[in-house]
């Protein structure tokens, strides 16, 4: 399953090589980081009415006061938080559910599984944008909890359940391809001693694929944090309920000059993205995503 | 007697699997069923009513959505055809640079994950950070660095272009961002392709005096070539879910020419509460995806055995 790159790695003798290659993708690189070095310098530069001539891709100053506008928004923190606390809590929870689906799916038989789980993959198939409108509907029909007179639209708990909704799907074909490939034999030793199916999943099946399952947390991780429609939709009305992306957009939108605040706004919202993928990159395994999806 | 006998042994043996799987497959189900099942149904449902979401009236109106979305104005038209020459220019070109950069990081003795991280980068950024500094870098005036590169600059151009206000130059932007954003990502995936492939391969190839592009050419594609086939599939369908890029950059303006699917859905459920055309949208797009799925497996599959794989 995890690729051994030590090993199995062609390597290309020749010295001039290393040199020609490094040179092509240090150029290569630093072209591909042309809007990066423009986010980053602009957010140093002061806008107001006028844009800079000629637009810069190095910051000619440390001006941090873009940061400071930006930090000192109160929507900027609301935002922050709500960012924060969806996409913790759905990462949590649509990853659990998950992990029980495709345990369910992997390890236990009962009729009418394989036809199940082709549903579950057709869905994968539909563009997501296609169910909004009756998910919205159904959201501002479940009226049953106290305090919420719109029912679930505008809440938290209602992009939450969408989220976690729409991600099921995915992260079950993804980790059913994992679970499917743990041996047997170490799960008769838990029938042995006498647990059940959730001993299994417990002891046997979650901690061994803790690599899979980290993977997949980080980018569903990434994908909650940047989810920009489902958000705007369900809770764009709710000024207590906007998060990051919502925000970008309208800095956009209400000061269409004042680049500074808006790239700013976006590297602070970019950079725990960042730093979580340098510090686990060594562990992702990439090898994974492809499988099952060639194999057939 | 002993075929009852049987059934009865089988209907128990799958009641006692259901038994066993409801609580694992349970909490999934429910979610799956009320927010993305249900949903599916009812866009059906709507896309043939005249949908008021206010009172909630649903009434039948036939194939009246897909008429006027089809033949009253060209947009659909637009946005359809933009989708597909989304997918003809962007997917070609992220596996080509995918696989270009894949091959070069994966010969790197020193510092392969500078580039891995770097050319990556874009992947994890946000679809509405990188259309915003695109926004500001296809600019019309010359603060915008295209502008400032073309005319001032390089002097390619005499006057300045207002890039996200025409037709082509405002899809070519949307498409050069697509490659920008999604090479990064192909690049990883291939990479982890090449790094299954067995060094003795190469270096048989070696002794027989084969160069860097022949054993790219035979060798590395050979054994990347379902690894391709699952970037590519996986590239055409996104194409067909393009949306913040277009609502951000250009608002499908002029005229609806930079339009998509998705956006010319979006403007139809929540700027104009057509929620009928708006899900006759949703439904002829969802066609057109699994068809071009089943499409695009098939040929694979016949690829696959014309080479007795």
């Amino acid at each position: 399953m995890m690729v051994n790159n030590q090993y199995t790695k062609f390597k290309t003798k020749n010295r001039i090589t290393q040199i020609f290659i490094w040179t092509f993708l240090i150029i290569a690189l630093i072209v591909f980081s042309i809007p990066f070095l423009i986010m980053i310098a602009s957010s140093f530069e002061e806008f107001s009415y006028v844009l800079p001539y000629p637009p810069k891709l190095f910051p000619t100053s440390l001006d941090f006061a873009a940061y400071r506008y930006v930090l000192e928004q109160h929507n900027f923190m609301t935002a922050l938080k709500n960012s924060v606390i969806n996409t913790s809590i759905t990462v949590v929870v649509a990853v659990f559910i998950s992990s029980l689906s495709a345990y369910g799916f992997s390890r236990i038989e009962f009729p009418g599984r394989e036809l199940l789980f082709g549903v579950y993959l057709f869905t994968l198939m539909m563009p997501g944008f296609l169910n909004i409108i009756p998910q919205f509907v159904v959201l501002r029909n479940i009226t049953f909890i106290p305090g919420l007179s719109r029912g679930l639209v505008g809440s938290r708990l209602g992009l939450i359940l969408i989220y976690t909704a729409t991600s099921i799907c995915g992260h079950t074909f993804f980790l059913r391809n994992f679970f499917k490939n743990v041996p047997l034999a170490l799960s008769e030793s838990v029938v042995v001693d006498g647990g059940g199916h959730f001993s299994i999943f417990f002891r046997i099946i979650l901690p061994l694929s803790k690599p899979a399952i980290g993977t997949m947390s980080i980018f569903a991780l990434q994908g909650f944090w940047e989810e920009y429609f489902t958000a705007k939709v369900l809770v764009g009305a709710n000024e207590a309920m906007i998060t990051l992306p919502l925000l970008l957009q309208r800095l956009n939108g209400e000061h269409a000059t004042r680049w500074e605040w808006v790239f700013a706004a976006s590297l602070l919202a970019l950079i725990p993205i960042i730093i979580l993928f340098i510090v686990f990159q060594k562990k992702l395994v990439i090898g994974g995503l492809t499988q099952g999806a060639v194999k057939e | 007697m002993k075929m009852t006998l049987t059934m009865k042994k089988r209907i128990k043996k799958g009641m006692k699997g259901w038994l066993s799987a409801l609580p694992f497959i349970m909490p999934g189900l429910i979610l799956v069923a009320v927010f993305i099942i249900y949903p599916m149904l009812f866009t059906i449902k709507i896309s043939f009513s005249d949908y008021r979401i206010v009172t909630g009236e649903i009434t039948n109106v036939g194939l009246l959505n897909f008429k006027n979305v089809l033949f009253e104005t060209k947009d659909f038209w637009y946005a359809y055809r933009n989708n597909f020459l989304y997918a003809l220019v962007t997917v070609p070109l992220i596996i080509f640079g995918g696989l270009i950069f894949s091959y070069l990081v994966n010969n790197l003795k020193k510092g392969q994950s500078i580039f891995k991280v770097g050319f990556y980068l874009p992947v994890i950024t946000s679809w509405v950070i990188v259309s915003l500094v695109f926004k500001y870098m296809f600019g019309n005036s010359n603060t915008g660095l295209m502008n400032y590169l073309l005319v001032d600059v390089f002097h390619i151009l005499d006057e300045y272009v207002p890039w996200l206000y025409r037709e082509w130059t405002g899809n070519g932007a949307i498409w050069l961002m697509g490659v920008w954003k999604n090479m990064g990502w192909a690049m990883l995936i291939f990479l982890a392709a090449l790094q299954s492939i067995p060094i003795e391969l190469y270096e048989s190839a070696s002794i027989d005096g084969a160069g860097l592009w022949d054993k790219f050419r035979f060798i590395t594609i050979a054994a990347v070539k379902p690894t391709i086939y699952f970037v590519m599939v996986n590239m055409i369908i996104g194409s067909f879910n393009v949306f913040i890029q277009v609502m951000l950059l250009t608002s499908g303006n002029p005229n609806g020419t930079t339009s998509v699917l998705q956006y010319l859905l979006y403007n139809r459920a929540f700027n104009k509460f057509e929620f009928g055309e708006a899900s006759a949208i949703g439904l002829i797009s969802a066609v057109t995806i699994v068809l071009l799925t089943i499409i695009l497996n098939k040929a694979f599959l016949l690829d696959r055995n014309g080479n007795g794989e």
